[in-house]
């Protein structure tokens, strides 16, 4: 059945949305548990890995957020960057979402903008252009110019897009209590769907995410390393933001960056001096730096977009953080509990020394056995199968979060030949 | 002639048998031998070595670079201005910049990972017995256990929170210390090479040990100043403890200061080969080292203390206005003033030869 003819009819809609939701959902789980029930009542042994069926249970859950969108792909992006609870499967087949989103149509789009700014279109903007320069889950980003001339970009929320929200959640969250009431090991999948309805209400809010825009550029204030575009607020409303059009090379598009003759081990030292500024210093940040939202300059100076997803830590985070690196490098072990600890770092049986092992855990990965001042993808990888395989410790949620912004961070620095180096980065000494 | 070579094992290790230095709970380096003299750590090889090193230069007829004192800035707030603040009642900005001072010291253990190049091959004389060819054979390695600490035995990083917790009563820490510290608000960027044709690695090698010699040598006015503020009864809760701990760090950095020197001494009294190869292609190691450390020393005297003076200047000032009028702040700050040390830069590093 067509989404389109589907969303004239909104209660036919929503229907068909939790019906294939909650097929899908049941079909994942007999794939897991009919060949388990099969097993045991023939007495056969356990297979030795699931790593087939965690294959196919993620690409049909890719099917399924790539055909109705909204939340769903959002939990597959969610879902991907949390090697901590699901196999690596899951995580390798499901980030195929960041870059396979369809976008809406133009017209849908022009409907949008026009019944936010309460006026036609050509009012607004000289020319606007049709086809997007980026489609995401919730919305996609048009080139445009306005009447006096400034280039801008606008990003335009999909119509509907919180009702939409709002059924999936409900649906994901039906779907996880049934599966955790009647699994007898299940997965910890509610906190997810928490933590995305907690994120998804500040994503859709983009009155915010302007908040935050201007908020990270004041951060930056006199710096001219780094570019934060700045927001036209009068042309911006709750469901789209036009901005100034900040062009640049993408993070990741290493001939480009040569060509415009930038030396690579300048453009990392500057894209990490951004971000452990951020997380490190003032304790607010852009939590998704993926090389679709950051691009340099020819004169090297660091661009970095979209504000939806980001994080206040709490007080001392950054001290913690710094604490917990340096303890790691020395291999000072009470220093580590000490900085887990205050990071907040739990474990259900008080037995601190667990933290031990999640450090080893995580620098088994470093060539030298200790902490080089890189958070790889390795090490959080690592530290975050430890947690799935040791449900005694709890990670707090923005630790996970700081984890994943180093772990991009450091895949874009190696693809262009350097190390994420954090604590190089601070610059100081 | 005294023994030139060591292994890392050697230049490494601790002495036997002393009594362990315990500071506010911490583990820390170094201790106390029967008589109750502090004994640096990894001291009983790392000295007599560097002296052996050291003789046996003076012997080929080379001296040991030295850098004069007249060029230490003072350290800004000098005592007098840190005891005001701290007698008023403004207690962060001192506990601000001590701990700043316990972030830079723990940050000494990245000596350890600058690479060092195959010197044999980039150097033409021979280097065997040199402290040159034991950076990667320990030297690095221990200064880096020294300021950073050790598995769980804290460095001088540890061992300068313990003297701001023993004098300040465990201060709580302001939370945008490492703002400040990043303050400066431009990425970091790369060194500019002085010597393109000198092989990149053995250049950044170098620079790193200048500066971080520059470092130790201009440490002396903060271990003077930390002392004597810390061990003053009038405002330290355990002036004795606390003057001590810097004490035990001072003492601890005098390895530092010599190795360096010996090793950039010996570069100074050698011949380096360029990237284009052959005997043809060689620089003074004494050009080389002489025009890193006039950049250093430039950077040092000058730009350094204005910077310096700027931070601090903020830090009291964002401190004084949370828990004065400004009335008070505007007196605080004129007698904060009235107390400055006069300082003019010298005219010359005493390293412009080599430009």
């Amino acid at each position: 059945m067509s989404l389109g003819l589907l969303a004239r009819f909104p209660s036919l809609s929503h229907a068909y949305r939790t019906t294939r939701a909650a097929t899908t959902a049941a079909s994942v789980w007999g794939m897991y548990k009919v060949p388990e029930f099969v097993r045991k009542r023939l007495g056969r042994p356990e297979p030795k890995s699931l790593g087939e069926t965690h294959e196919r249970a993620a690409k049909k859950i890719l099917d399924l957020a790539l055909e109705l969108r909204g939340v769903n792909i959002k939990m597959c992006q969610v879902m991907s960057t949390r090697s901590d609870v699901f196999p690596p499967e899951f995580v390798r087949t499901l980030k195929l979402c960041h870059d396979a989103v369809p976008p809406h149509e133009f017209e849908v789009v022009r409907a949008v903008v026009e019944r936010e700014l309460g006026k036609p279109i050509g009012e607004v903007f000289a020319e606007f252009d049709a086809t997007p320069l980026a489609a995401a889950s919730l919305a996609q980003v048009h080139r445009a110019r306005l009447r006096d001339g400034r280039q801008v970009a606008v990003k335009v929320q999909y119509p509907d897009i919180e009702d939409i929200v709002a059924v999936d959640l409900k649906n994901m969250a039906r779907i996880c209590r049934v599966y955790e009431r009647f699994d007898p090991q299940p997965m910890p999948l509610l906190p997810l769907v928490r933590e995305m309805t907690e994120h998804l209400a500040l994503e859709l809010d983009f009155v915010r995410e302007v908040d935050n825009a201007e908020r990270i550029r004041a951060i930056f204030a006199g710096d001219t390393t780094v570019a934060i575009p700045v927001v036209h607020r009068e042309w911006s409303t709750q469901r789209i933001i036009t901005m100034e059009l900040v062009e640049g090379i993408k993070i990741t598009d290493v001939e480009g960056l040569r060509a415009a003759g930038l030396d690579l081990g300048h453009v990392v030292n500057a894209l990490m001096s951004v971000y452990v500024r951020m997380i490190m210093a003032a304790g607010f940040f852009q939590a998704d730096p993926h090389p679709g939202n950051v691009f340099v300059r020819p004169d090297g100076q660091v661009v970095v977009m979209d504000f939806g997803l980001c994080k206040e830590l709490p007080d001392g985070f950054g001290l913690g953080l710094f604490e917990l690196m340096f303890s790691m490098m020395t291999m000072n072990e009470s220093a580590m509990i000490r900085a887990f600890t205050e990071l907040g770092f739990r474990t259900k049986t008080g037995d601190t020394t667990t933290f031990i092992e999640l450090a080893k855990r995580m620098l088994r990965r470093s060539g030298t056995g200790r902490f080089e001042g890189e958070f790889t993808e390795g090490m959080t990888d690592e530290l975050f199968e430890a947690v799935r395989e040791n449900p005694v410790v709890e990670i707090p949620t923005h630790f996970v979060l700081v984890g994943r912004v180093f772990s991009l961070l450091s895949g874009i620095a190696h693809t262009l030949g350097h190390r994420a180096n954090v604590l190089a980065a601070m610059g100081v000494g | 002639m005294d023994r030139l070579e060591w292994s890392s094992v050697e230049l490494l290790e601790r002495e036997p048998g002393l009594e362990p230095l315990i500071a506010s709970g911490v583990r820390c380096h170094g201790g106390f031998d029967a008589d109750g003299r502090y004994r640096s750590p990894r001291t009983s090889h790392r000295m007599p070595a560097i002296a052996a090193w050291q003789a046996r230069l003076a012997t080929d007829g080379h001296a040991l670079l030295s850098i004069p004192d007249s060029l230490l800035p003072p350290h800004h707030p000098n005592v007098a201005q840190a005891r005001l603040l701290l007698l008023e009642g403004v207690r962060e900005p001192i506990v601000r910049a001590l701990t700043m001072i316990s972030i830079v010291e723990g940050f000494g253990a990245i000596i350890r990972d600058v690479p060092v190049p195959d010197l044999a091959s980039l150097v033409r004389e021979p280097i065997e017995g040199t402290a040159l060819a034991h950076l990667s054979g320990g030297l690095f390695e221990a200064h880096a256990r020294d300021e950073a600490g050790h598995k769980d035995e804290g460095g001088h990083k540890q061992m300068w929170e313990a003297a701001r917790d023993l004098a300040l009563d465990s201060p709580k820490i302001p939370s945008d210390i490492l703002m400040r510290m990043m303050g400066g608000a431009r990425a970091r960027t790369r060194r500019e090479r002085l010597f393109p044709r000198l092989d990149e690695t053995l250049e950044d090698m170098l620079a790193t040990m200048v500066n971080v010699l520059v470092i130790e040598v201009f440490a002396r006015g903060t271990f003077d100043w930390g002392e004597t503020l810390l061990s003053d009864p009038e405002i330290s809760a355990r002036p004795k403890e606390a003057g001590a701990m810097v004490g035990y760090i001072r003492a601890d950095e005098a390895p530092h200061v010599e190795y360096l020197r010996t090793a950039l001494s010996e570069v100074r009294a050698r011949t380096l080969r360029t990237v284009d190869g052959g005997d043809g292609e060689l620089l003074e190691g004494r050009i080389v080292v002489d025009a890193l450390l006039h950049r250093a020393l430039e950077f040092t005297t000058r730009q350094r203390p204005q910077e310096q003076r700027n931070a601090t200047r903020t830090s009291i000032t964002s401190s004084l206005e949370k828990v004065a009028d400004a009335a008070r702040v505007r007196s605080l700050l004129e007698r904060f003033d009235a107390l400055e040390t006069p300082f003019s830069p010298s005219e010359k590093t005493g390293f412009e030869a080599a430009e």
